[in-house]
């Protein structure tokens, strides 16, 4: 048993050591099903570098695995712009080396100078979405929804789905009062809280997974949703309309950063690249049905995606929304709290 | 008689249906002719092919087979060494050892899984196998020892007694009589530690790196995007497999004997 | 004589070298980190205050205990009650029948839990298969609201945790004998009091057993009640984990996990001194 057990530590050792020493690797950390794998392997074939491949569900444990552990491994991470926001202000990220990225100029002007990182030092922006209402006309005859408030009404008693998000749930009572999605005053956010104590007999539902099953199999027939994640829905059911509130609503922007001890920067630099090129633009936006950042790439879309009004909304009415930014952690807090009372209201 | 017996049988059927039904329903689901939908929609195999093409999906499959070998073998191991020791040594720090065990049961998997991570960051351990692996071993081994312990304190005391008296040693005491009775515990703990090993998510979460992906993260993600059939054709191909081996070995035994 | 010291030695430097580092270290981290002010999440950060438990204590947190100990509880119950008479009646069985149906229960618990609990979605959503099975039998008139509601936790809980109850449970039936049955049954006991007064106080460390695999789990558990339960409450696991991810407050998160171990720990010690009056033998 002793010698077993030497013999595996041996083999281990030897595994690992096989994987220090190989020179072209790329070890992505991304959301999962934002990155097609056609496309990984297409960059794989064409740069000779091979890419390893890991993914997350949320922000946290990406912030949490990078803060904690300075050898965390990766090259390329996908945070959302408010974490970027924290990271770049915690020096978790690399300064970008923009000479390795020529393909920047194909870049949407709209998402080129975010408040957070004006000069794109840190942080390519990639892939966007808005949030919106989506409603099942099929259950609703006069669905006359057209504000956040009007999710409040008593005929959607137990029929909400709601993402189970903080922010996004406060922001539409923060909208709905007409202030800030990004609001930090205490006042507003409590004001918020006490109206959404009010909602929780409408939900029926808070989800972040199943989001677009729940849709299409009509387990909810109204509620919050990303504007991709409905425009998926309503192309395997078609009663799924989606609307962007009057009051106004939350943009998100998905971002490709290098943390800062990436041990793999020159590889790093060759697949944003790679990504910000039209064509490869133009394949994510058709395999993952989400908003790209990338202007060359969209142009190339058929012209039914590229002015589809829900994935790709007017200017008029992309005016109304509201980046979502980095509130700060004591902030952060307080919403948290509201947020478990608010779950243990119901 | 007969009116109990076929009682007990229908409790018995009921109760492995309840078991399996959600697994048929995966596996009818895997050939469901939708993206999105959690409703059946038609019939395809369009998800098999799309498998086993997907040889990323393989590797991590592979990784946690390994992984899930290797540590409930090297955990099986150590807590074998560990049970007994409790058992039969007095030794300072022995109730200090006892408790630790305990709150290692206790302790939520995320709070494991965080204090794993911060360990391995101040020793700068590199995430990946090597991280996961010691991880798993640690989860693992509570329930190896805790599985054993209440089998060993079972055992007649006299057999030791005697087995010192006839001049054994300690470790031929081990190997000649502890091994043999504890086999049945021994398996159990192995096949325990490998089924929580195969399916931890939150651990692994957390200790995790770049350069071995295993299946529950990845299973854990693609979730996260709509549950895609394929991963339903994953694992109903699993379970087929692990089925017919469990059902070729008992043909097996049973030529054995 | 060197031999058997060197078995022994062997055997403590091996379990104090893992268990120190493993377990006792990071259980130390634990605690230290629980004591340090709320965001902060450097281990080595000097100050120290008891801020985190007292907000424990706060009524908001403590219906969150109180609730995940009645949700945890039932479940227990439930699993007892199901798998208590399913545990005597396989480990009454015969050698290699037996063998083949305990793998049998093991063999699903290597499917991704998470596929299996969204498998059972599939089973009771509003057209799902139990409703379109029980509608078009004309059983029921109109489709069972199963999902997103506490049953649909409930059978979710019982789902992953049964066999938990039942191998603990199992092996203790294994090793009773069969002669002390016969003879109470000689003696004219009926199967009620056979059951009452001999088989279940003997099963007793395995029910035990049983129901501490099971309430722990169920205690921190976090996946199933969002996505069967439509995440409209929280429960002590969805709290321990937005606090250590999404608040970024592992202070918090480690006194929360510490109180629970704690709870958890009493309840056990008071167990034992209760049963030590007792000089029976300790099967477990």
């Amino acid at each position: 048993m002793k010698k077993g057990l030497l013999y595996f530590t041996l083999v281990l050792f030897l595994l690992l050591s096989q994987f220090s020493h190989a020179a072209n690797i790329l070890n992505i950390y991304a959301w999962s099903g934002e990155i097609p794998d056609t496309l990984i392997r297409q960059f794989e074939k064409e740069t000779k570098i091979k890419v390893n491949f890991s993914t997350y569900e949320n922000n946290e444990i990406l912030y949490a695995k990078i803060r904690a552990a300075r050898s965390a491994g990766y090259d390329i991470i996908l945070p959302s712009s408010y974490y970027v926001d924290r990271m770049l202000r915690q020096n978790m990220l690399a300064k970008l080396d923009k000479a390795k990225i020529p393909n920047l100029k194909h870049l949407d002007p709209q998402f080129v100078h975010p408040a957070y990182d004006p000069e794109m030092t840190y942080s390519v922006p990639f892939i966007w979405g808005t949030t919106g209402i989506f409603y099942n006309k099929a259950y609703f005859t006069h669905p006359n929804i057209t504000k956040w408030d009007d999710l409040w009404q008593k005929r959607f008693a137990n029929t909400l789905m709601l993402l189970d998000d903080t922010r996004e749930v406060f922001s539409i009572a923060l909208l709905s009062l007409g202030y800030s999605a990004n609001d930090k005053n205490e006042e507003h956010i409590k004001k918020a809280f006490e109206k959404l104590k009010l909602l929780m007999p409408n939900v029926k539902v808070f989800s972040s997974d199943t989001v677009v099953s729940i849709i299409v199999d009509e387990d909810a027939t109204v509620g919050m949703v990303w504007n991709g994640d409905a425009y998926k829905a309503s192309q395997e059911n078609n009663n799924i309309e989606f609307i962007f509130p009057r009051e106004g609503f939350v943009i998100w922007v998905d971002n490709l950063a290098v943390p800062a001890n990436a041990p793999h920067k020159d590889a790093a630099y060759a697949f944003i690249n790679f990504l910000l090129r039209p064509d490869i633009a133009k394949e994510i936006a058709l395999n993952t049905n989400y908003p790209i950042t990338n202007l060359s790439g969209k142009k190339l879309l058929p012209s039914a995606v590229q002015n589809n009004p829900v994935i790709y909304p007017p200017a008029a009415v992309l005016k109304k929304g509201q980046f979502q930014t980095d509130v700060g952690e004591e902030t952060l807090a307080v919403y948290e709290k509201y947020w478990e009372e608010l779950k243990m209201s119901g | 008689m007969n009116l109990r017996r076929l009682q007990n049988n229908i409790y018995l059927t009921l109760m492995y249906a309840f078991f399996y039904i959600p697994i048929i329903t995966l596996i009818i689901y895997s050939f469901n002719d939708t993206k999105y939908s959690l409703i059946w929609r038609g019939f395809t195999w369009g998800w098999y092919v799309e498998l086993f093409s997907d040889a990323d999906l393989w590797i991590s499959t592979w990784h946690s087979f390994i992984l899930a070998l290797m540590s409930s073998t090297i955990a099986t191991s150590i807590g074998l060494i560990a049970a007994v020791s409790l058992y039969r040594y007095r030794f300072l720090g022995r109730n200090i050892l006892n408790g630790l065990i305990f709150i290692m049961i206790l302790s939520p998997e995320i709070v494991m899984g965080a204090s794993l991570l911060i360990l391995f960051s101040k020793l700068d351990l590199p995430l990946g196998f090597f991280s996961l692996l010691l991880a798993h071993i640690t989860f693992c081994m509570p329930f190896v020892i805790v599985t054993i312990l209440s089998r060993l304190v079972s055992v007649d005391k006299n057999i030791f007694e005697a087995a010192k008296d006839l001049g054994a040693q300690d470790f031929l005491i081990f190997r000649r009589i502890i091994f043999p009775l504890m086999l049945p515990a021994i398996c159990a703990s192995w096949l325990l530690s490998f089924t929580l090993s195969l399916d931890d998510v939150i651990i692994s979460y957390f200790v995790a790196g770049p350069e071995f992906q295993i299946l529950p993260l990845q299973i854990y993600s693609m979730v996260r995007a709509g549950v895609k059939p394929e991963i339903n054709a994953l694992c109903s191909v699993l379970f087929c497999l692990t089925l017919g081996l469990v059902l070729l070995a008992q043909f097996a035994l049973r030529k054995k004997s | 004589m060197k031999r058997d010291q060197n078995f022994k030695y062997f055997s403590l430097s091996l379990i104090w070298f893992w268990l120190f580092l493993f377990a006792l270290l990071p259980t130390c981290f634990v605690v230290a980190t629980s004591f340090m002010p709320p965001h902060q999440n450097d281990i080595l950060s000097q100050t120290s205050t008891l801020e985190n438990y007292q907000l424990v204590f706060q009524p908001l947190y403590l219906k969150i205990f109180q609730k995940s100990f009645v949700i945890a509880g039932l479940a227990t119950l439930i699993c007892l009650f199901l798998g208590y008479p399913f545990a005597y009646l396989i480990a009454r069985m015969q050698g290699r029948l037996k063998n083949f149906l305990l793998m049998l229960i093991i063999i699903p618990f290597w499917t991704s839990s998470l596929i299996r609990s969204y498998a059972l979605i599939a089973m009771i959503k509003t057209k799902g298969l139990l409703n379109t099975f029980l509608l078009s039998l004309g059983f029921i008139s109109g489709p069972l609201p199963l999902l997103f509601t506490n049953t649909a936790v409930m059978i979710g809980l019982v789902y992953n945790l049964l066999p938990f109850m039942i191998l603990p449970i199992l092996t203790n039936v294994e090793r009773l004998d069969s002669q002390i049955i016969d003879a109470a049954r000689d003696l004219g006991a009926n199967r009620m009091t056979t059951f009452r007064r001999i088989v279940l106080p003997l099963t007793l460390p395995g029910i035990i057993a049983g129901c501490i695999l099971v309430f722990l789990p169920a205690m921190t558990i976090f996946y199933i009640p969002d996505i069967l339960g439509g995440a409209k409450s929280i429960l002590l696991g969805n709290l321990i984990q937005n606090q250590y991810l999404i608040a970024q407050n592992w202070p918090m998160g480690s006194a929360l996990s510490t109180v629970l171990t704690l709870i958890l720990v009493s309840l056990i010690i008071i167990y034992l001194i209760a049963t030590r009056g007792n000089k029976k033998r300790d099967w477990m």
